[in-house]
């Protein structure tokens, strides 16, 4: 085996081992492109009819945070299809004496509390909890944590919290770019649901989003197929040249 | 031997150079849309890779063109100097794209142990052609060109090596650095299957397997 193949196997041998050990260790994207993958359908606990057929439950998530000198010093939990995220600042939590680590969970509720007249709840409705280790026992806020909804498509308005006696609106902030997240100031553990007014419509496209859309999806094949047709061209035009070459001779 | 070993790869450097500036034109392009930016870039590659091909590659008198590099292997190479003979005999198109799509299962093994994604097949094909085609792309240009050219000026070692680094830090600005150890893990892989193969189109294949893989499994 020549030099070159052998620092081939080796690469190879170790960039596939470090690949493996290293998926699991950070939360990257296993896309090497750099191009953003869709999102996958929105997960429905109480999916309407006619998307009963294909939908998946949602899931759970749940973090256990360190606690340093008394303090969590801040940290995140998801859901694992990623429908919510929480993120904590440093201090959000005020923790017992004795507590050692902090455990968030973020569950979609099977039964949630009925909505409040004139709004719909729009997709799940999560229970977000966190209580201290070991004991159990409950964990007060300090401040606000940030929280981050994912809302099937359709209409929406804004994240509602209910803290067991009532729905309250919150002030509530929509990712950019039409990205169907939402995320507000979460004041504490409670439920949380996206909502919209009773009978709203999801909002229409104008001729230009349309025009634009269709723009964007043709421009694709269009780039694929030019591109394409190119290098496929070149290739052979390429190879045609080289072909009647000379037969190959050794410079000396 | 020595003088061209320790000779400034210039050239590799400003190929090098070019690849990291189009990744650099796109991350300043991201706000105008990822569809856009992408596309760009993908220009971008495809304009190095065309103008690298008819470029001369060694500096080395021994070996004046690359082109010619697997036609004259008998010899196989003894070191920096020859890096021009970026393969010293390449392996045959079944067996390059088996070893393709072997490195691509390999990639593809960790994914599958996480849950499957409910995405369906509804806009997969559009989505996978632009990800087969970046990374063909991308391919064409870190393991084609810049291979070539790091592979004749400082060898193969530094070509597989600078390969993946470039191949990190051109998806830095969409991932992060969180995600460069990653990548340069696939970009080792990846430019040890073309220093194996002495092809482009088995790391084409392997890349876009893993990529494919995103649409199930992420």
């Amino acid at each position: 085996m020549t030099r070159t193949r052998r620092a081939g196997v080796v690469a190879i041998a170790l960039g596939l081992a470090a690949a493996a050990l290293l998926h699991g260790r950070f939360s990257a994207p296993p896309v090497y492109d750099g191009i953003v993958v869709p999102p996958e359908p929105y997960r429905w606990e109480s999916p309407p009819p006619n998307l009963r057929a294909g939908n998946k439950p949602p899931l759970s998530g749940e973090a256990t945070l360190p606690v340093l000198n008394g303090r969590v010093a801040g940290g995140g939990v998801q859901t694992d299809d990623n429908q919510v995220v929480i993120y904590f600042g440093p201090g959000t939590f005020k923790a017992p004496a004795g507590t050692q680590t902090v455990k968030c969970t973020i569950a979609p509720d099977p039964n949630p509390p009925p909505a409040p007249s004139g709004v719909d709840i729009r997709g799940n409705v999560y229970r977000i909890g966190c209580v201290a280790q070991p004991g159990g026992a409950p964990v007060t806020l300090a401040s606000t944590y940030h929280l981050t909804l994912r809302f099937p498509p359709g209409a929406f308005k804004e994240i509602q919290v209910n803290d067991g006696s009532s729905w309250r609106a919150l002030t509530t902030l929509r990712s950019p770019g039409g990205d169907p997240y939402a995320s507000v100031n979460a004041p504490g553990f409670a439920e949380y649901a996206a909502t919209a007014p009773t009978g709203a419509a999801a909002p229409s496209d104008s001729t230009f989003s349309i025009l634009g859309r269709y723009a964007e999806f043709y421009g694709i094949l269009a780039f694929v197929i030019i591109f394409g047709v190119i290098a496929i061209v070149q290739e052979v035009r390429r190879r045609n040249r080289r072909a009647p070459a000379p037969t190959n001779k050794r410079r000396r | 031997m020595i003088q061209v070993g320790l000779a400034a790869p210039r050239r590799a450097v400003g190929l090098t150079g070019l690849v990291l500036g189009a990744a650099f034109i796109r991350a300043l392009l991201l706000p105008l849309g990822d569809i856009l930016s992408t596309l760009v870039f993908g220009g971008c590659l495809l304009a190095i890779a065309w103008v690298e091909r008819t470029a001369p590659t060694l500096p080395s008198p021994n070996v004046s063109n690359a082109r010619l590099a697997p036609k004259r292997r008998s010899s196989g190479a003894t070191g920096p100097a020859s890096g021009g003979l970026e393969s010293p005999s390449r392996v045959g198109i079944l067996g390059s794209l088996v070893a393709g799509l072997l490195v691509g299962a390999v990639l593809l093994v960790p994914l599958t142990t996480g849950s499957l994604g409910a995405r369906g097949l509804d806009g997969f094909w559009t989505w996978a052609a632009l990800a087969a085609l970046i990374a063909t792309l991308e391919e064409i240009a870190i393991r084609g060109a810049l291979y070539r050219r790091w592979s004749a000026e400082a060898g193969p070692v530094a070509a597989i090596v600078v390969g993946a680094v470039v191949f990190a830090l051109i998806h830095l600005p969409r991932y992060g650095l969180g995600a460069m150890p990653l990548d340069a893990a696939v970009g080792l892989a990846l430019g040890g299957l073309r220093a194996f193969t002495g092809r482009v189109a088995p790391c084409a294949v392997a890349h876009t397997i893993a990529d494919w893989g995103a649409w199930f499994w992420a």
